[in-house]
């Protein structure tokens, strides 16, 4: 029986690509092109979409400054994922093009407006990653002291999303009738205010957009706190997950699909994603050396103890390297510090350092047949639905990798009958349904 | 010799004129039109591309939104920020300027907006900085009504320093990329901006690298006594109506003297009037383009509802055979100014007869003609330029090819504007001459 085929997404951001390494000569791609070429590689290698994430503060979390996050450009500079997912729509015609937008930053309206706006540009392929923001210096670039507690920012967050849709929902789809005879353009019997009043947020409406290929952006989430994976279960067309081993995996996409259920909704109409880093080789030897490359960099410890500091607010450079962790807690991502620090190990703080570039699963270097077998492997395991590229730890996006990826283990995928050689949706809502 | 002078165009990213003998299809919104007018643009060597901006759907007019669904007038329209990218991405000199209001947007998003749209635009960006000034888009932020106009100056004003703030938080030469110390940028070299002031508080640093310009290009209009102070302190380029010559004379002497009070050199400020020239190949095509267009039945509904839109003032109230009481509006004071020509005696039929003009006569006949009229305003008061804006309310591909392909030449013919583009920035080809 051929194998039950699955999704591909790829999460990026609009940051620097690869700048500093033997077949890559980036460090400025703000004028959009690198990422332009990006996506039109994923587009033919027929991935569902291409996810820019993104953030709204530079981190001082390791050391009390910046500096290691500006001399390793981690999470800076990024630059504002909404003009390029225009770009992105405007020079792709099937892939879907998604774009992290913070219900923190971003009034109702004028993310109602422009996801419409995108909506159209990219001919009905746009989608909306939802966030609310998860870093107390991205309150303070925003007029507050600190964020607001977890459970009022998703209590926000269900009223905002509710408005939104309001919002997309305040044209009829049919309102923009074009009638030539008597010059009218759209009838105002379909359109009306929404007079939404709520406890964070208040709209008339209605948009002053006409209505879009998909009437509404595709959902996607990620979701990893219970209240966030209900929110996610009851709202995304997608989710991203980070992955937690093939055990992990399905106990969390099982969590979700029963969420959904209790929730009124189809299971099979969310598609969650997996984030993995592979890293590939023309042999087995091959990507195994690049791996060692990667860990061996003299960069290494000091860009992934940043990393981990600036997600868990915790500052890693008062710790000994050579010492086990101390338990720690934190406000931050408290998930990504319990998979960082392995509690009950014994491990050194190097050793979990050097363990981090797996990212959560097994099987991910090799060559992309060896890659493409295995992935194929956790998706019968899993259940489904496919996976999120993201490059490897400590890296940046670079041509080579793109064309490892699209050129390689894309093509493998292909040949085992797993994922799409051509598209046959004309949206991104109707591409993830797809199977 | 005339002096040389600047050009640009004020345009909305809304439906293009559809129902026309020669028109398209009434669906812009992938941005493929806007584009194309671009590049026509660019071909005549424009400065800029203005996209304006509001954020409701009218319904002064008769309190109800009818007309303007009906005639498209200033919506439904597409939000002016990925427009400008794509036509950033698809050109290579001509100057993109995109309205965003300080209503709309946290001044942290706008500065990152900003500075993102510069690179893409490489160093092409301008921001046409407004409040807004319509109690329904108040309405669509959680307000009940817009501030009153002074409070809104006096946010803006402090909004202004926090973005300027932010766009210097990195230096322009933070980003190192030196190879040898792995280091991709200096952070001595970037700070907090700690702001603190009574309506906004931004920490910063901004998270993204420097722009080509460093800060966009300003631009903004200014109607009212506040609104001079404003954009004369603040503004690159000034986007004013044209009441007249009289009018446009004061209007800029104004503005360049407030500019010199606050330390400025005045010929920093590009001060360009709206224009809306009507073309044909003979003038007696234009004049009958023109005649057949404020004859239409829908004209007169179609010029109030435009007016009350951005004063939120009802017309259909009014005697269309009487004059005008005298009014005042917390909206766009200067656009009611304009359009109502205190003092004048007209009524209100024939304010609206006026309007197709924007103001000024002269501007109806074949390229030649109406460049020769152009240049005659101009060197009245050796003034800095004009912004086309389509007179029919909406824009064709066959009037942007009037415009760069019959006008421009003309102006070009007469060698008071460029031929060729030699600045790499906006704010540089402002200063061109």
């Amino acid at each position: 029986m051929p194998a039950k085929k699955f999704h591909l997404g790829w999460f990026t951001n609009f940051i620097t690509d690869e700048w500093s390494s033997t077949f890559a000569a980036g460090g400025r791609p703000w004028d959009g092109k690198f990422y332009i070429n990006m996506a039109q590689a994923m587009e033919r290698a027929c991935f569902d979409y291409i996810m820019l994430e993104d953030t709204l503060m530079i981190s001082d979390a390791y050391g009390g400054t910046p500096e290691a996050y500006l001399k390793h450009a981690i999470m800076v500079p990024k630059h504002d994922p909404m003009p390029l997912a225009a770009l992105l729509g405007a020079n792709t015609s099937h892939m879907g093009i998604v774009a992290t937008m913070s219900t923190m930053a971003w009034p109702p309206f004028m993310l109602a407006r422009v996801s419409n706006t995108l909506d159209h540009i990219c001919k009905g392929r746009f989608g909306w990653n939802i966030v609310t923001s998860g870093e107390n210096h991205a309150a303070r670039n925003f007029g507050m002291d600190e964020l607001p507690p977890r459970q009022q920012r998703y209590d926000m967050a269900d009223e905002y999303v509710e408005l939104v849709k309001q919002l997309w929902a305040s044209w009829d789809q049919d309102a923009v009738v074009l009638d030539r005879r008597t010059g009218t353009y759209a009838d105002h019997t379909k359109v009306r205010p929404i007079n939404f009043v709520g406890k964070y947020y208040k709209c008339r409406g209605p948009l002053n957009t006409a209505p879009s290929p998909q009437g509404r952006p595709a959902f996607v989430q990620a979701g990893g706190s219970p209240r966030g994976r209900k929110f996610a279960a009851e709202t995304a067309d997608s989710i991203i997950a980070p992955s937690a081993g093939i055990q992990g995996n399905k106990a969390y996409r099982d969590d979700v699909r029963a969420h959904a259920r209790k929730a009124g909704r189809d299971p099979n109409a969310i598609k969650v994603l997996f984030v993995v880093a592979p890293i590939l080789g023309e042999t087995d030897a091959e990507a195994q050396a690049k791996f060692e490359r990667i860990r061996q960099h003299p960069m290494f410890v000091e860009r992934t103890l940043a990393s981990i500091s600036s997600i868990t607010d915790i500052d890693f450079a008062k710790f000994d390297l050579d010492e086990e962790l101390p338990r720690l807690t934190t406000n931050g991502e408290q998930g990504s510090l319990d998979a960082f620090a392995q509690w009950g190990s014994g491990k050194t703080l190097r050793q979990l350092v050097m363990e981090q570039v797996s990212r959560g699963l097994d099987g991910m270097v090799g060559t992309p047949d060896r890659v493409a077998d295995n992935m194929g492997m956790i998706m019968q395991e899993v259940g489904g639905d496919g996976f999120l590229i993201t490059r490897p730890h400590t890296t940046f996006v670079s041509r080579q990798y793109i064309t490892d990826i699209c050129e390689g283990l894309v093509p493998a995928l292909q040949r085992r009958g797993l994922v799409r050689t051509e598209y046959t949706k004309s949206t991104l809502q109707e591409t993830l349904r797809e199977f | 010799m005339a002096k040389k002078f600047h050009l640009g165009w004020f345009m909305t990213a809304t439906v293009d004129d559809w129902n026309q003998p020669f028109s398209s299809d009434g669906n812009p919104w992938g941005g493929e039109f806007y584009v194309d007018m671009a590049k026509a643009m660019e071909r005549a060597c424009f400065d800029y591309i203005m996209l304006e901006d509001t954020l409701m759907i009218a319904d002064a007019y008769g309190d109800t939104t009818e007309t303007y669904l009906k005639y498209a007038l200033m919506g439904p329209k597409m939000d002016p920020a990925p427009q400008a990218a794509l036509i950033g991405a698809a050109t290579t000199n001509l100057g993109v300027v995109a309205t965003f209001s300080t209503m709309a947007y946290p001044p942290f998003m706008l500065a990152r907006l900003c500075t993102t749209l510069d690179h893409i635009c490489t160093g092409r960006f301008g921001w046409n900085i407004v409040t807004t000034g319509e109690n329904h888009a108040a309405r669509n932020f959680g307000m009940d009504e817009l501030p009153p106009r002074q409070q809104r100056y006096d946010m803006a004003d402090e909004y202004i320093q926090v973005v300027n703030a932010l766009w210097k938080s990195w230096d322009p030469d933070a980003v190192v990329l030196d190879r040898k110390s792995c280091t991709y940028a200096d952070h001595t070299k970037v700070r907090p901006i700690n702001f603190v002031g009574k309506y906004y508080k931004v920490r910063g640093p901004l998270n993204t690298a420097p722009s080509p310009q460093g800060r966009p290009a300003f631009v903004q209009a200014g109607g009212s006594p506040r609104g001079r102070q404003f954009a004369a302190e603040t503004a690159d380029s000034i986007i004013a109506a044209a009441s007249g010559i009289e009018a446009m004379r004061e209007y800029r002497t104004d503005i360049r003297k407030r500019a010199a009070a606050a330390g400025r050199n005045p010929d920093d400020i590009k001060v360009l009037f709206i224009v809306a020239p009507v073309l044909g190949e003979t003038k007696r095509a234009a004049q009958e383009r023109f005649d057949l267009y404020v004859n239409s039945p829908d004209y007169i509904v179609r010029q109030l509802s435009g007016i009350g839109s951005v004063t939120d003032i009802d017309f259909s109230k009014f005697d269309l055979d009487k004059e005008l009481p005298r009014l005042i509006t917390n909206g766009e004071q200067g656009s009611l100014d304009a359009f109502a020509q205190w003092g004048s005696g007209k009524t209100l039929r024939q304010l609206v007869m006026d309007r197709a003009k924007r103001g000024l006569e002269g501007v109806i006949g074949t390229p030649d003609q109406v460049a020769d009229r152009l240049i005659e305003v101009n060197e009245e008061f050796q003034g800095d330029g004009f912004l086309i804006n389509s007179p029919f309310q909406k824009i064709s591909r066959r009037y942007v090819n009037e415009i760069c392909e019959g006008l421009v030449p003309a102006l070009q013919r007469c060698g008071v504007v460029r031929t060729e583009y030699t600045k790499s920035t906006l704010r540089k080809m402002l200063r061109e001459f």
